[in-house]
């Protein structure tokens, strides 16, 4: 016991130490009163929290990211979840080139397709860049690594040739069979992908400032902006935040435990 | 059985036109692809190589000014340090986890390191202004016992800022190395402790060379993530730090007068260099899985 102790502990120790002392010091900062030059909070109150919560512009700042989440999980399951079970399918010569579409956004820093899309959609007649249309329509992009993944590996765990030939061979249609056959045994995949997707989503700052910035905000522009004049009720919305990502990451992990899909989404940096 | 009844050519010419037809059904997603994806990299690959119509790459020494050249040096500089401590941590540490005796200390851990990957951004990079700004919590205690920070230390710059990376970079790096780590078989060490072979030994010649593709192809995985953030580096510094993606986001609201070519020579290199990494993760980790397998 002693021998395992000896250099686990300390590294473990160290490790533990890094990854939850910047949390709850931002979290014990959200409930001080004042906290600048001492060692410990001179007091404990709420009032920060009340505040911050109160305001109109946090409720309609949350809904929107809500939404624009929502939308996003929508839009990249009804898209991702028939092609990948067609080209598994029936076109398997195509799935290279899905897959080369769904490893594009990783090398694709945020500011570069902002400039991209803005680039290309300001000289078209079209009415897309400064509406939340082009905010989903990019986040799709951002999260379709991690929606494709999942979602993949969970048509590649199940044999979807013969459930399909049995759907098939019960009189079911195109449709039927993947509504009702496919993606009741893929669910966990594309839940797996959806959390993934939405927890980016409400956390995702860069895109949002750069495409529709202050004409649309969501939370995490609300936050910055408040990191700005008010660090304690700025405090309180990073907490906010840090508990909405500890809540879908563990809900990953619950669903994704099983079916081995991905766990972490990287397009919030 | 109708079908087959044709005459050959019949069935082959049928054939042909039914392989085509089924890649009409991943049509809305290759379009969405094109009109969201493909097409507005390709407006900033036209314009950055096209001048006055011909191709050219005159746009590249123009875009490469002292200041962008310095962004470049900072992002790469950044990049490249946050990795190497990733990589060197996340494998001693990943490394205690996939060892550790205890089933509730290696899920515990193993689920932190989860939590925090998926941590970044805004509130990350708020957190440690709370943590380690001039006023910060553990600023002030370490004060207390007589060690100073400030003005050394500044949390507001590169240095500052590679400690807030490296908050996401370990927990990614760990998860990405423990697989390869559960992959190394007891056996292989016991059998080399057993043929003489001393602890470094065992990792010099029997564990790093197994564990090389991984370690780089995560490492390089790393170093695209850092490569392309701007939320946690704006957040913390606003645009006091030089970065490619802070130039490039400052180009896009129009703050810094540059003409358009330039700004998407700029992002073309910057795609040029997470092209490189993320490529070389995927053919690694690629060989590492079959090698495993």
């Amino acid at each position: 016991m002693t021998h395992t102790l000896t250099w686990r502990f300390p590294v473990l120790a160290v490790f533990l130490c890094f990854m939850i002392v910047p949390v709850m010091a931002t979290a014990l900062f959200s409930i001080a009163t004042r906290w600048d030059h001492t060692i410990w909070p001179e007091g404990l109150t709420a009032a920060w929290w009340i505040k911050v919560t109160a305001r109109s512009a946090f409720q309609r700042t949350l809904i929107n990211s809500s939404l624009v989440a929502l939308a996003t999980v929508v839009v990249s399951a009804v898209l991702v979840t028939p092609t990948a079970y067609w080209a598994h399918l029936r076109v398997p010569r195509a799935k290279p080139w899905i897959e080369l579409m769904a490893l594009i956004p990783f090398g694709l820093p945020g500011v570069v397709l902002a400039l991209g899309l803005i680039r290309f959609y300001s000289g078209l007649p079209v009415p897309v860049i400064n509406t939340p249309n082009i905010l989903v329509a990019s986040y799709v992009v951002l999260t379709l690594p991690f929606m494709y993944r999942s979602v993949m590996n969970a048509l590649e765990a199940i044999d979807a040739r013969a459930l399909t030939e049995a759907a098939q061979s019960l009189g079911a249609g195109g449709w039927r069979v993947l509504i009702f056959i496919i993606v009741p045994n893929i669910l966990s995949g594309v839940v797996n992908g959806g959390l993934l997707v939405f927890s980016t989503v409400l956390a995702e700052f860069t895109l949002a400032n750069l495409l529709i910035g202050s004409r649309f905000k969501t939370f995490p522009i609300y936050l910055v902006e408040f990191t700005r004049f008010d660090a304690r009720q700025a405090s309180a919305l990073a907490v906010i935040s840090f508990i909405f990502a500890w809540v879908v990451s563990l809900a990953i992990l619950w669903v994704a435990g099983r079916n081995g899909g991905p766990r972490v989404a990287t397009g919030n940096r | 059985m109708l079908k087959a009844a044709g005459s050959p050519p019949m069935t082959r010419i049928r054939h042909a036109v039914r392989a085509r037809v089924v890649w009409l059904g991943l049509l809305p997603f290759f379009l969405f692809a094109l009109a969201f994806e493909i097409l507005p990299m390709l407006t900033l690959v036209r314009s950055s190589l096209i001048v006055d119509g011909n191709l050219s790459f005159g746009n590249f020494g123009r875009a490469l000014t002292p200041i962008m050249l310095s962004s470049f040096g900072n992002s790469l500089q950044l990049s490249f340090s946050t990795a190497f401590l990733g990589t060197l941590f996340g494998t001693i540490v990943a490394y205690a986890i996939v060892t550790s005796p205890n089933t509730a200390v290696r899920h515990a851990l193993t689920a932190l390191a989860d939590v925090t990957a998926n941590f970044g951004g805004a509130p990350l990079a708020f957190a440690f202004i709370i943590t380690l700004g001039s006023a910060g919590a553990v600023t002030l205690l370490l004060q207390s016992v007589g060690i100073k920070l400030y003005p050394e230390f500044r949390i507001y710059s590169v240095t500052g800022l590679t400690v807030a990376y490296v908050y996401f970079q370990l927990p990614l790096f760990i998860l990405l190395i423990m697989p390869a780590l559960l992959g190394l078989r007891r056996e292989w060490r016991e059998a080399a402790t057993s043929l003489g072979a001393s602890v470094r030994q065992y990792w010099l010649k029997v564990a790093l060379p197994i564990l090389a593709p991984s370690l780089l192809g995560s490492f390089l995985l790393l170093f695209a993530n850092a490569f392309g953030a701007y939320a946690t580096a704006w957040t913390l510094t606003g645009s006091d730090v030089n970065l490619v993606t802070v130039q490039i986001a400052a180009l896009v609201r129009g703050e810094v007068q540059l003409d358009p070519a330039l700004a998407d020579a700029l992002c073309l290199l910057s795609i040029g260099v997470m092209a490189v990494c993320v490529a070389g993760y995927q053919l690694l980790t690629r060989y590492a899985r079959r090698a495993a397998g």
